[in-house]
């Protein structure tokens, strides 16, 4: 029996060791492989000799893959995704090719691309680890039918959020909600009125800011919702939500540019025509989402997957595809300029809305991932914000006792 | 009356077991009929308790994402191989602990208790370091082997031999001067198949749903088990949730076969009696 | 406890004339190593599989390392991860709701599953049998991702079965009564509120293991042989008593087996609030974070192993110490070693 097994193991470990010289292993998370299956054959034919493929896991599970490899040094593809809300903690971590070094000279293309996402791929010590390949532009979507019903004009409502609040008011005698989760506008505030100089949640000397008036005015503005009735209560990506963009019980929703896709293709096909988009309240700009490409140190083609990644995030072609066939809005703004961008879109009522998100993209200040960013979203957004909004925790205590824990764990 | 007495417990059994298995079923009925409709319909709120029209079209679309069968082939072998290997070194070493005294067998069943108790979370890197020592890495053996000798399973066919194997029946076979391990394969086997086919129902089921193995240990899609496949399809953004609906109905079925296969050996052991009164 | 095989051998040797004292003694040390050759597999198995990875984390648990960072990164930092860990409220609260979720969801389990399994034994035949065990079964086979969407759906709050079931109860007449307080309570957020989360997510659990305790019980019930039902009937035995006095007995060591794992399993729980919460930090006020969702969280989204290592051996020692106070006081009579 053991010897059987001996010798299965020794047939199996032949096997696996077999594996060709300029192949190129994409390793990411879905919709890219719906974006690949469409890129890879015109990559192909213009580099013969080169064969990609890839491997998809779902978005979690692709970075929890992904840690592995890069602890163990062994396992990783050549060429990897990084969700923006890893990617501080990933390249400064060591675990990537730098790029600004001269065998790649990533510095040379930093003009072509939206500038706050090309800062979000550059490590602490100035050098670039990984090159933007979407970016979520944050907009307000908003249904038509039920601004009209109540007659506000968007532009006014968006002024601050004074006049989005009395907005939701209008929207309640109605018995429609202003938005799905008050939280979101907490965490809209947070993230884009950053001062210069200043990162999401510390200082520059890694002091934490949670309870500077920039997090205690998100946690008042989202307070001020909950309390008077005026949001759902409703958690993401749950049935719930997907009912309320479809039935027009909830009014307006915060998110990047990449929503319009999820709405008009499966959450609210029916409701086409019914909706706008504009820009975020308070003239803030921010965004929602974004991903980046990286190559491991332990790559074992890295010449071949750098040509890729600058196939994928450097060319026109490519960065439109991406926009047409999975709603990745491009990062390369050199697209910007695209008849694409022109084309009225009918879901939104014929509205011209790429060149909104064009505009929100270059107006998107640039703010540097820092070490804890992590630990600090989770312990403020997941953790004093709820405890505000749905247990009634006074702010300046749930910030006090947030900004303690997070001096514990980050120093 | 006394009619109505005999028969009330009866009738109150069979409702209290015909409530119980709706409210089990339920996803069971629930996940066939999601596979059934288009993802739309399964995000409505709330969602459809009916079956739908769009069976062929999400079965072409599983075809299309991934290899269905293929994959369902892989998990297979994965759980057969490691159900009866795992079925074989458990009821050995449960045979171990039981039939002998020695010294040192505390520790040695102490620390196998222990070692269930350790977080598997933390586990995961110095696994993939060791699975990648031994030159197993990519491979379905790396799936079943570790655990085929799992403390869980030792531990449950051990409690069984105590209730149901006499040790005057094993001094018997002794006197007779069969050998240690003619005993344990003629002698106490065949009387705890019960337990075996416990096991395997637990084993195959492990080795099946397992997925925090596959996703750190196989990396060729080709290899790629069911949990695996599935899941990778899985995001936020542009899932066909009909076809991953239906595919996770699929894949429960082999699962269902496999219990019904196991729990009728199980129950085998009922009519057969048992040894120790 | 019967005589070991080592024992008579023992005798054998003293008193055997000298020619066959060369042959005896091969047997002698044949008869010791015999019950470690049927427990190699798991020798084996541990020292090639489990020893290293245990090893690795206590050694973990002194060093500072992100994991992405390689391995070359740990750096040790004594006993400064378990400091932290001892004085995290987090982790405090993270232990008490593990405890919680232990203990709510762990005894209904085994107080559903022993007279389930008793009935599906004893009081039913053939087919019927396989398919009601096949069918209770079930929720234990279902994948995380369809417990997560049907959960999903039963607990919404404004349109979740749950909540229209109670509205529906309220309207009744007789149950009005006891419902009454429910339109004014609606909607209730089971998934989103501090309160109502942990007993939403033990309902789950209940739901999930409950089948699997079914069929370890079933296993032991067949152990129990007709002629001691038949036995107990003789000497006037109702069902109820034979199910107390003859059939619990005999399964002590199942119950035991089964309330070992449920203790170890429960007080590692973590698929399930970790689904129901989204994966957002344990949900609301962290009601439903339990010690492995947080460790899962410090060491694979925080990126600090080191400490995430700290708190494992913290909750190792807290199951080590729960499941040894469970082996004092039951392993006698559980283990069999009465018999």
């Amino acid at each position: 029996m053991k010897f059987q097994l001996m010798a299965g193991l020794a047939s199996l470990v032949m096997l696996g060791a077999s594996a060709s010289a300029d192949e190129i292993v994409f390793d990411g998370f879905p919709d890219f492989n719906s974006h690949l299956d469409v890129l890879i054959p015109d990559y192909e034919e213009t580099h013969p000799g080169v064969s990609i493929s890839y491997r998809m896991n779902q978005h979690g599970d692709h970075h929890k893959k992904l840690t592995t490899n890069l602890a163990t040094g062994s396992g990783a593809g050549d060429v990897v995704v990084v969700d923006v809300s890893f990617v501080g903690s990933f390249i400064n971590a060591g675990g990537f090719e730098n790029l600004s070094s001269p065998e790649y000279g990533a510095d040379a293309m930093g003009e072509d691309f939206v500038g706050y996402a090309w800062s979000q791929g550059k490590g602490a010590d100035g050098n670039q680890y990984a090159i933007p390949v979407d970016i979520g532009p944050g907009v307000m979507y908003y249904r038509r039918d039920l601004a009209e019903s109540v007659g506000a004009d968007m532009e006014q409502v968006i002024t601050d959020w004074d006049s989005y609040i009395e907005y939701g008011r209008k929207l309640k005698e109605k018995n429609v909600y202003l938005i799905a989760d008050a939280a979101d506008v907490a965490q809209a505030i947070i993230y884009t009125t950053v001062k210069d100089g200043e990162g999401y949640y510390f200082d520059e000397d890694g002091k934490p800011l949670v309870t500077s008036a920039r997090f205690v005015k998100a946690f008042e503005v989202a307070k001020r919702i909950r309390d008077e009735g005026l949001d759902g209560q409703i958690q993401a990506w749950t049935n719930e939500w997907y009912e309320g963009f479809k039935s027009g019980t909830v009014a307006t929703q915060l998110s990047g540019a990449w929503l319009l896709g999820h709405l008009q293709n499966w959450m609210a096909p029916d409701t086409a025509g019914l909706w706008g988009a504009s820009n975020l309240p308070d003239g803030i700009y921010g965004s929602w989402g974004g991903s980046f490409l990286a190559i491991p140190k332990q790559a074992k083609n890295k010449k071949e997957a750098w040509e890729f990644i600058k196939f994928l995030t450097n060319t026109s072609h490519a960065q439109l595809a991406g926009m047409k066939n999975i709603g990745a809005f491009p990062a390369l703004t050199g697209t910007y300029g695209d008849a694409a961008f022109e084309e009225p879109i009918d879901f939104l009522a014929g509205q011209k809305a790429r060149l909104l998100f064009a505009e929100v993209a270059n107006k998107v200040p640039a703010v540097a991932p820092r070490k804890g960013d992590l630990i600090a979203d989770d312990l403020i957004i997941r953790g004093a914000l709820y405890e505000v909004l749905n247990d009634g925790k006074a702010i300046e205590a749930a910030l006090r006792d947030a900004e303690r824990l997070i001096k514990r764990r980050v120093k | 009356m006394t009619k109505l007495v005999r028969v009330l417990p009866r009738v109150s059994m069979q409702a209290f077991l015909l409530v119980s298995v709706c409210i089990t079923i339920f996803p069971f009925v629930w996940v066939a009929m999601m596979g059934t409709h288009s993802r739309s319909e399964i995000y409505s709120s709330p969602p459809p308790f009916y079956f739908g029209t769009r069976l062929l079209e999400n079965y072409e679309k599983l075809l299309e994402v991934m290899p269905f069968w293929t994959v369902l082939g892989n998990s297979l072998l994965v759980s057969v191989l490691g159900t009866i290997v795992t079925v074989l070194f458990c009821s050995m070493c449960a045979y171990g602990f039981f039939a002998y005294e020695f010294r040192g067998k505390n520790i040695v069943f102490g620390v196998m208790v222990a070692s269930m108790m350790v977080p598997p979370v933390l586990t995961l890197i110095p696994f993939f370091l060791t699975v990648k020592f031994l030159g197993i890495l990519d491979t379905h053996f790396a799936l079943w082997f570790p655990s085929a000798a799992n403390a869980m399973g030792i531990f449950l066919v051990r409690q069984y031999m105590v209730t149901s194997v006499s040790r005057d029946l094993l001094d018997a076979a002794k006197v007779d001067g069969a050998s240690d391990f003619r005993i344990y394969w003629s002698v106490v086997l065949p009387l705890i198949k019960p337990v075996l086919a416990t096991l395997a129902i637990i084993t195959f089921i492990a080795l099946w749903n397992n997925f925090l193995m596959p996703l750190i240990v196989i990396s060729s899609p080709e290899k790629y088990v069911l949990t695996l496949a599935l899941r990778s399809l899985q995001s936020v953004a542009n899932t066909p949730w009909g076809a991953v609906m239906l595919g996770t109905f699929m894949s429960m079925v082999p699962l269902l076969i496999a219990f019904l296969f196991f729990s009728k050996q199980m129950m085998a052991g009922l009519t057969a009696g048992a040894v120790k009164g | 406890m019967s005589i070991t095989g080592s024992q008579i051998d023992g005798v054998a040797v003293a008193t055997a004339p000298a020619a066959r004292k060369r042959r005896s003694s091969t047997k002698f040390w044949k008869k010791k190593l015999m019950p470690w050759l049927f427990i190699s597999p798991f020798i084996f198995l541990f020292l090639t599989f489990t020893l290293f990875p245990l090893l690795f984390s206590v050694y973990l648990s002194f060093q500072e390392w992100n994991p992405v960072a390689g391995l070359s990164s740990m750096q040790f930092v004594g006993v400064a991860n378990y400091e932290l860990a001892l004085t995290d409220p987090w982790l405090w609260q993270s232990l008490y709701n593990t405890v919680w979720l232990a203990v709510v969801s762990g005894v209904p389990q085994h107080l559903l599953a022993i007279p389930v399994a008793y009935l599906l034994v004893t009081g039913l035949r053939g087919g019927l049998r396989h398919f009601y065990t096949a069918f209770m079964f079930i929720p234990y086979i279902t994948s995380t991702v369809a417990v997560s969407l049907i959960f999903f759906s039963i607990y919404s709050a404004n349109s979740g079965i749950l909540n229209q079931m109670l509205l529906g109860l309220s309207d009744l007449p007789v149950f009005s009564w006891f419902f009454s307080w429910v339109p004014e309570a609606m909607p209730i957020r089971w998934l989103t509120s501090s309160d109502l989360l942990k007993p939403s997510i033990a309902m789950v659990v209940i739901w999930k293991y409950t089948g699997f305790n079914i069929v370890v019980y079933s296993a032991g019930f067949l152990t129990v042989s007709r002629d001691l039902y038949d036995a107990a009937r003789v000497d006037g035995c109702n069902r109820w008593q034979q199910f107390w006095h003859v059939a619990l007995p005999m399964i002590r060591p199942f119950i035991f087996f089964a309330v070992t794992l449920t203790i170890i399993g429960n007080l590692q729980l973590f698929e399930e609030p970790f689904v129901l919460t989204q994966g957002q930090s344990g949900g609301v006020a962290q009601a439903g974070l339990t010690a492995s969702y947080y460790l899962y969280l410090v060491g694979w989204q925080w990126l600090e192993m080191g400490s995430a290592a700290a708190i494992s051996w913290i909750l190792f020692i807290f199951i080590a110490i729960a499941t040894s106070v469970h082996f004092y006081f039951n392993g006698r009579k559980g283990l069999g070693e009465d018999r």
